[in-house]
Order: structure tokens, then C-alpha cells, then sequence
């Protein structure tokens, strides 16, 4: 993930400020601007506001759900992973096989029924409910409050890059453009602004990265004329571990796997399904949404190997230009707008979640943790809204270093920190508020003090060895340590309700 | 019973990764046996918490066979990818446009297991994950739960 959003970042995406591209650009924005309208008309209350009011359907919450699993990510620094690591880049994206149907099994039943007989509306409301814990509940506020800090200011700057790569404005307007035009539907229709939007993005990011895929595999003459001209070239790309260590391959899937179901950006969204019968379909269309999301992933990464090794593209600059220099050179260019368009689709999409998740934990997780409630927390939702947005366009502005650094860790402080305290615990009746606030903790302190050693360079992880990875490990095992050494005296005893989702 | 052993093999397929992780710092690098390790215990953890999820006080029931096949689908995927030797070159034939060894990761790792567990997720979904009468009784614990605290409100609402 380091490279990932180091690749959307760092990456000076070249202008595409043609006709084209900034005549779908704008259409694109008016469609947001349009839902936005009509979903603030719809929002009346702080559920409405934070989970949609419980009210969303299948096929929306679905196509919803991919938008926000993929970022920008998906479609210029996952090619070039690709481009760059040959198969081992897959190592990111390959766990999509089990990862939403193992998210339905341990959490989606767990958390809807929570809200249906809790009312609950965030992660750490979960937490709370679970172990009887202001403590456990203000924790993970805290940690999922860091990680977002992190998020939103490198989309922020991602969206920066993307909008003037389409519009020309420079950097600086792109951020504030960006973040303006998504703070003005987070502000004003909340969460519910946030699924439509996302349905439009999502369903813009599917039908591009089809497009492309199957324009890449026509222009090559198929999958297997690719990998032959590969093959010529470079062998070890297709090596099952592509450029990386066996190890390091492993440990991505292993990260990627295992820590989707601590993103909160995904997770929160199981509050908001209107009928929780519906989930029995959901990880067989997320799944199949995802896979098509992420053929644009695969599909650029060696397609742009084979056309640079057959001569039919130039060689690349860096490997973060193989999404727009395939774009760029060979595809008709209302492709390349589409794909343009649903990479700040992507950015703003998650910029979006975040915000709200974070407007959820300074307005309700944060003062139920000190045991008070905010008097109007959809007034101060809206507040707090703006507040964000306007604080990650700043940093996003002043602080590219910081903000490269900040982008770093957001996958791994969620994976390490909300795991086993929320999946496992929502499944474990052994599990004690003790294990939960140390894993938390745990999580916490070791991904900031790893990631702050490795940034800084005064330490080296060997390779196949990440700061995520080792971060969840060391999680995972205080949490089952600390419950079995507190399960006497630390056990709090489970509310009835809770007893029962528990169980079911 | 299952719950228990769900997260017996959980605990410890952690606790192998984190050996074969801790084995990489060596002076020496990391050793041979270090990603076989996490070959065959990543996919132990991630099947272990689907089980843990999806069991009941019954079980697992129909469950296990998807389960036991992702697991072994993955394991042998992982091993095979490790095991067979390299012999990606301009001569290799191709599975499905793919080298042998990367066709077993991408096919088999990454695409099989959609075949399998969301198809019997759905399946299963009336016995084994939420039944219309299981809804109705969280709905009535709801409910008590909402006119709980209408009547402890002191101005009676909640």
C-alpha cells in the first residue's frame, strides 16, 4: 500500500486537458452535484445523516461498498505495482476472492442486527455495545480518528493531481476544487449523498475498467499473445511471486486479506442495508464488482509490459505514467476521459466515507466515551463536516512530505487496530474490554512507532516484512493473550441483545 | 465445540506467521522454511475466522466442505507456486494465456474461491447465517430495547 498511494501522490500525471476529457469531466460533476441536491432534500436526521437512515437497498449498498474498497489506487499506482513487481503486485488484489464473503460471515450479520436492536450507527458504537465499554469505545474512536487524518489528507492531494491532470488548473485548485464539490454533498446530504454519488462512481469505475481491459486484450491480440511477448523479455514478471520475495507476496495477501475487515469505510456501510435478509447475496455481487473494478489493474499493468517490450509504446518515464500513457497514446480518447473521470470519481468517493466516519466519532463516539451526548448531532455532524474537509485541504496544500508519510499507514492502523477487537470479538464470547483496549493500543503504538522508524530511516524492515504485517500480528496476539489471562476477573458480562447477535 | 477450535487454529496460525516474520530479522536473512510457514498458515487464519463467523451452536453444517476446499485451495496453490520448479520462458506453454505457475495463482488462488464460498454463503444463508425468524427476534429485542428507553427518559422520549 506504501507504493500505492505514493503512486497517486507522487506521480505528476501529465495534462489531458483536451475537448474531451474536460467535456466529461464537467458532465461528470454536474451528475454529482445533481444527487447531491437531491439527497440533502432527504436528510433530516443524524441516522439519515451517518447510516442513510438504515434505508438502502441491495444493489445500491453493493455497488456503494466497491467504490469505496478501491481508490485511486486501482487505477494509475496498482498498474504500475503491476508494471513495476510483474505478479507479485497481484498479491494485493487476489484476497478480493474471499475477503467480502469472510467480511459477511464475521461482520455484516453481526452489525446489522446491532443496529437493528441497538440503533447503532459507527464502528466503535459496535465496540461499546460488545464489551460494555466507554473505554474500548473511545480507543477505537481515537484510532480510526488517526487513520482518517491520514486518508483524507492524501486524497485530498490525490484529487489535486487528478483534477488538474483534467482540467489544468494547477495543484492547488485541484485540491480545493475537489474537496469543495465533495464537502458540499458530505455537508449537505451526508452519507446518503455519499451512496448515490458512490453508485454513479462506482458504476463509472466498472464500466472503464472493462473498457479498458478489453481494449488492452483486443490491441494485444489476447492474454496469451501478451504473456509470450513478456515472456521473451522478461521471465521472472510472471514468476508466481512476480519481482518480490516469496515472503513478501505472501505477507501482502496476508495483510490484505485478513485486514479488510477492519476498513471502515467498507465495514460501516453493513449498518445501512434497509433489509438485513439482503445480505445473502451481497458478497457474491461485491465480489463480482470488485473483480471487474480491478481488471483495469491487471489489465493496464501487463498490457503496458508488453506493448513497451513489442515497441508499440514508448518506454515509461516512471512507472506510475503506465495508466496515462497507455490512455494517452492509444485508446480513443473518450476512454481516457471515462478513466480520467473515474479516478477522481475514486478519490472523491473515499475522501466522502472518511469524512463522514470521521464527523461520526467527533460528534457521537468521542462524547459517549466521556459519557455525554451531543444535543443536535446532525447540526454539529454538518459542522464538524466542513471542518475536516477544509483541515485536509490545508494539509493536503502545505505539507506534501507529511502528507506522503500520513498516507503510509492508514491501511494498517485500521487492519491492526480494529480486527481482532471488532471481528473477532463480535464472534468470541472469551474475549474480555481488557483484550480489546490492549490490542487497540497495541495496534496503535506499534504501526505509528514502525512507520515513524521506517520513514525517518533510522530502521530497515528485511524484506517480505512490513510494519502493517507486524503490527497485526502483535495485535492479534495480545488480544488472545490478555482475554485468556483476564478471562476471570476482566470478563464483563455480555448485554442479552448482544448475547443473542452473537449467537445467531 | 467448533468455536473453540476456530479459534485454537486462528491463535496459532498467527502465531506461526509471526515466527516465520520474527525469523526474517537473522543476521543470516530469512530462512528457507520461513515462507512455507506462511504458505500454509495464512490461509488456516482466514478460513478459521470464517468458520468462527459462520458457526452456530450446531456447527458449521454443510459449511465445512467449502471451507475445507478453500483451505486446501489455497494451501496447495501457495505450496505449488513454491514447490514447482521456474520454467517461465519463451518457450513455456501457456494455461488460459498464462505461464503454468502464475495461471495456478491467478485461476486457482485468485478466482476459484469465487466460485465456491460467495455460492455457498447464499445457499446456506436460511439455516446457517440469518433466518426471517431469527431477524424477528432480534426486531422484538429491539424494540423492547427502544421502549426501554422511552420510559427511563425523564420528559419520556428517548
Amino acid at each position: 500500500m506504501i507504493h500505492t498511494i505514493h503512486a497517486l501522490i507522487q506521480s505528476a500525471l501529465p495534462s489531458v486537458a483536451q475537448p474531451a476529457v474536460i467535456t466529461v469531466g464537467i458532465l461528470y460533476f454536474a451528475v454529482i452535484v445533481g444527487i447531491s441536491v437531491w439527497a440533502a432534500r432527504r436528510t433530516r436526521t443524524a441516522s439519515d445523516f451517518f447510516v442513510a437512515g438504515k434505508g438502502i437497498g441491495l444493489v445500491a449498498l453493493t455497488v456503494a461498498s466497491v467504490s469505496v474498497s478501491v481508490s485511486g489506487f486501482a487505477f494509475i499506482g496498482g498498474p504500475a505495482f503491476v508494471y513495476t513487481a510483474g505478479l507479485g503486485a497481484m498479491y494485493i488484489v487476489l484476497p478480493a476472492a474471499v475477503t467480502n464473503v469472510m467480511g459477511a460471515w464475521v461482520l455484516a450479520k453481526r452489525m446489522r442486527l446491532l443496529g437493528e436492536a441497538r440503533g447503532l450507527i459507527t464502528i466503535p458504537d459496535a465496540i461499546g455495545a460488545r464489551y460494555n465499554s466507554r473505554a474500548a469505545q473511545g480507543i477505537s474512536a481515537v484510532a480510526i480518528l488517526v487513520g482518517i487524518i491520514g486518508y483524507m489528507a492524501t486524497n485530498a492531494l490525490a484529487m489535486g493531481v487528478v483534477i488538474n491532470s483534467i482540467f489544468g488548473v494547477g495543484l492547488g485548485w485541484g485540491i480545493w476544487i475537489g474537496m469543495g464539490v465533495t464537502l458540499a454533498y458530505s455537508a449537505s446530504g451526508g452519507i446518503l449523498a455519499g451512496i448515490y454519488n458512490d453508485v454513479f462512481q462506482g458504476t463509472l469505475m466498472g464500466t472503464a475498467s472493462v473498457l479498458v481491459f478489453l481494449f488492452v486484450l483486443q490491441l494485444a491480440g489476447g492474454l496469451g499473445a501478451i504473456s509470450q511477448t513478456i515472456l521473451q523479455h522478461d521471465p521472472g514478471f510472471f514468476s508466481p511471486w512476480g519481482k518480490l520475495t516469496p515472503l513478501a507476496a505472501l505477507s501482502f495477501f496476508f495483510v490484505f486479506s485478513m485486514g479488510s475487515l477492519g476498513q471502515p469505510q467498507a465495514v460501516h456501510k453493513y449498518y445501512m442495508l434497509r433489509d438485513p435478509l439482503q445480505l445473502k447475496w451481497y458478497p457474491l455481487l461485491k465480489t463480482v464488482g470488485l473483480v471487474l473494478v480491478l481488471l483495469l489493474y491487471f489489465g493496464v499493468g501487463v498490457g503496458v509490459k508488453a506493448f513497451i517490450a513489442s515497441g508499440k509504446l514508448p518506454p515509461l518515464g516512471s512507472p506510475d505514467q503506465a495508466t496515462p500513457t497507455l490512455l494517452l497514446n492509444v485508446t480513443p480518447i473518450v476512454l481516457a476521459a471515462l478513466v480520467f473521470s473515474g479516478i477522481a470519481a475514486a478519490t472523491m468517493s473515499a475522501a466522502n466515507s472518511f469524512i463522514n466516519i470521521g464527523a461520526a466519532i467527533v460528534t457521537h463516539d468521542l462524547p459517549i466515551a466521556f459519557g455525554r451526548r451531543v444535543a443536535n448531532e446532525l447540526w454539529w455532524g454538518r459542522a464538524v463536516t466542513v471542518f475536516i474537509a477544509i483541515a485536509a485541504a490545508i494539509t493536503a496544500q502545505r505539507s506534501g512530505a507529511m502528507v506522503a508519510f500520513l498516507g503510509i499507514f492508514g491501511w494498517g492502523l485500521f487492519a491492526s487496530t480494529l480486527v481482532p477487537a471488532l471481528a473477532i470479538g463480535l464472534n468470541w464470547q472469551g474475549a474480555t474490554p481488557s483484550a480489546a483496549i490492549s490490542s487497540i493500543a497495541t495496534g496503535l503504538v506499534v504501526t505509528l512507532a514502525l512507520e515513524t522508524a521506517s520513514y525517518l530511516k533510522m530502521f530497515t524492515f528485511p524484506a517480505g516484512v512490513t510494519a502493517s504485517a507486524v503490527a497485526m500480528v502483535a495485535s492479534f496476539l495480545v488480544f488472545f493473550v490478555v482475554s485468556w489471562l483476564t478471562s476471570q476477573r476482566g470478563r464483563q458480562p455480555i448485554a442479552d441483545d448482544v448475547r443473542l447477535v452473537m449467537e445467531l | 465445540m467448533i468455536r473453540k477450535s476456530a479459534i485454537a487454529a486462528l491463535f496459532l496460525s498467527i502465531l506461526a506467521i509471526g515466527v516465520a516474520y520474527a525469523s526474517a530479522f537473522r543476521k543470516s536473512g530469512t530462512p528457507a522454511w520461513s515462507p512455507w510457514v506462511v504458505a500454509v498458515a495464512v490461509p488456516v487464519a482466514i478460513v478459521a475466522i470464517m468458520m468462527l463467523g459462520a458457526a452456530r451452536d450446531e456447527g458449521v453444517g454443510r459449511l465445512k466442505i467449502p471451507f475445507a476446499f478453500v483451505a486446501l485451495n489455497l494451501i496447495v496453490g501457495f505450496v505449488a507456486a513454491l514447490a514447482l520448479p521456474a520454467t517461465e520462458g519463451a518457450a513455456s506453454g501457456l494455461f488460459l494465456g498464462l505461464p503454468l505457475r502464475a495461471a495456478i495463482i491467478i485461476y486457482g488462488v485468485g478466482l476459484l474461491p469465487i466460485f465456491v464460498l460467495p455460492v455457498a454463503y447464499a445457499l446456506t444463508f436460511e439455516t446457517q447465517t440469518l433466518s426471517a425468524a431469527d431477524l424477528e427476534r432480534v426486531r422484538r429485542l429491539g424494540q423492547a430495547n427502544a421502549e426501554r428507553a422511552v420510559g427511563d427518559s425523564p420528559d419520556g422520549r428517548s
